[in-house]
């Protein structure tokens, strides 16, 4: 009898033992993998948009303080992909679509950031926004051309970019949204457009995401 | 020389850094060999910590249940697609992997094997089957990247790993439940 008391309680302190795993291991059962995990602290984070210098496609340089007082509607791309960053363009041209007109380039722009600056030169990149219906003023596609700055920006925003053999990049997709004062606010799904349209909408006509 | 000493000798091989970032670099080497071989090493040095402490063992896991319990739930942590990516870039993820495996998954495994009833192993194994199937159909069919820190196409591998190995298990099974070995006897 003694021997199966003994049983019972490492089997129960065995399950509390797993239980407490798996609740540490995914933030309370709601992250099972490293991308949601990436989400969820960034949210909670909310990192600033660093200082780098961005050229879109008409060749015009600035940094992020260029919207200052304008919600900034990022996502990250390379031109010569061709799986997801289509996909990701074509979503978010849905997106850029369902915004009322009149908040446009008055208090939001839309932003696709390059992070193979080599190939997406302005010229490029003029060439592909076209594909997308960017009139390349309130929706703009820029590169940033400093290697450093390029990293620091992808490290706080928690893009991972693998090159791989043939000349592509994996990486993690998603749309940033970036506040009047350049932080971070929101990373939402790429594939949730309504939703996504929403939340933007939102934030515009109520200054709140609810 | 005993297996407890070669259990630690394989451990220590696969903790020395180039051989862990080698494995690690490829994922179904990092899941199908790196994770295994440290339960073998666990396995095989268990039976040092059976001989040093035999009372510990047959005080706590007389059935074999709680054992059996924690080796299935430190292998399941380890399938997660997070913490396989979390191992890779956080030290102290990385460190429990190489602790748990073996000494708790490796350990509890061996001790508790034996004591099981032959419907308790049959559970066990078919468990693990479902499991893989399951996992392999999540990895292989899945739209979107699992884990960050491998490419899709080493995604779509591991997964296949996972089917063929449920595969495996699946032949065993059936062996078992067809074939009576005292018939050859």
């Amino acid at each position: 009898m003694i021997k199966n008391r003994h049983n019972t309680i490492s089997l129960f302190l065995v399950l509390v033992f797993g239980f407490v795993l798996f609740f540490i291991g995914t933030d309370g059962f709601s992250a099972f993998t490293a991308e949601t995990a990436r989400v969820k602290q960034l949210i909670d984070d909310k990192p600033k948009f660093p200082e780098v210098t961005l050229e879109d496609n008409k060749g015009r340089k600035y940094s992020i303080s260029e919207f200052e007082d304008k919600y900034v509607f990022i996502t990250f791309l390379y031109t010569s992909c061709t799986t997801v960053c289509p996909e990701l363009e074509y979503n978010m041209a849905q997106v850029y679509d369902k915004v009322p007109s009149k908040y446009l380039g008055e208090d939001i722009v839309f932003l696709s950031i390059s992070f193979d600056p080599e190939r997406d030169d302005p010229a490029t990149l003029n060439k592909y926004k076209d594909f997308f219906n960017s009139d390349g003023e309130t929706w703009r596609m820029a590169r940033i051309s400093d290697q450093a700055e390029l990293k620091s920006l992808l490290d706080r925003f928690g893009v991972i970019v693998i090159p791989d053999e043939y000349g592509n990049f994996a990486h993690n997709s998603a749309f940033y949204l970036v506040d009047k004062k350049g932080s971070l606010i929101n990373v939402l799904d790429y594939k949730e457009i309504d939703e996504a349209a929403k939340t933007v909408i939102n934030l515009l006509e109520n200054g709140t995401e609810e | 020389m005993n297996q407890s000493f070669y259990g630690l000798l394989l451990f220590i091989f696969l903790v020395i850094p180039p051989v862990a970032n080698f494995m690690e670099s490829v994922m179904v080497i990092h899941m199908h060999m790196q994770m295994p071989m440290l339960v073998i090493a666990g396995f095989l040095m268990a039976r040092f910590f059976q001989k040093r402490f035999p009372g510990f063992f047959v005080k706590w896991n007389s059935n074999g249940l709680p054992g059996i319990l924690l080796f299935v739930i430190i292998m399941v942590y380890w399938m997660l697609p997070r913490t396989m990516d979390e191992a890779l870039t956080t030290q102290t993820v990385e460190a429990f992997k190489f602790f748990s495996l073996p000494f708790l998954a490796g350990v509890s495994l061996r001790n508790s094997w034996k004591k099981l009833s032959s419907l308790g192993k049959n559970v066990v194994i078919i468990s693990f089957t479902v499991m893989f199937i399951g996992l392999g159909w999540l990895y292989i069919w899945s739209p979107v990247q699992l884990c960050n820190n491998y490419l899709l196409i080493e995604q779509v591998t591991l997964g296949w790993a996972f089917l063929t190995t449920a595969i495996g298990l699946v032949i065993y099974l059936g062996y078992n439940f067809f074939i009576d070995p005292s018939a050859y006897e």
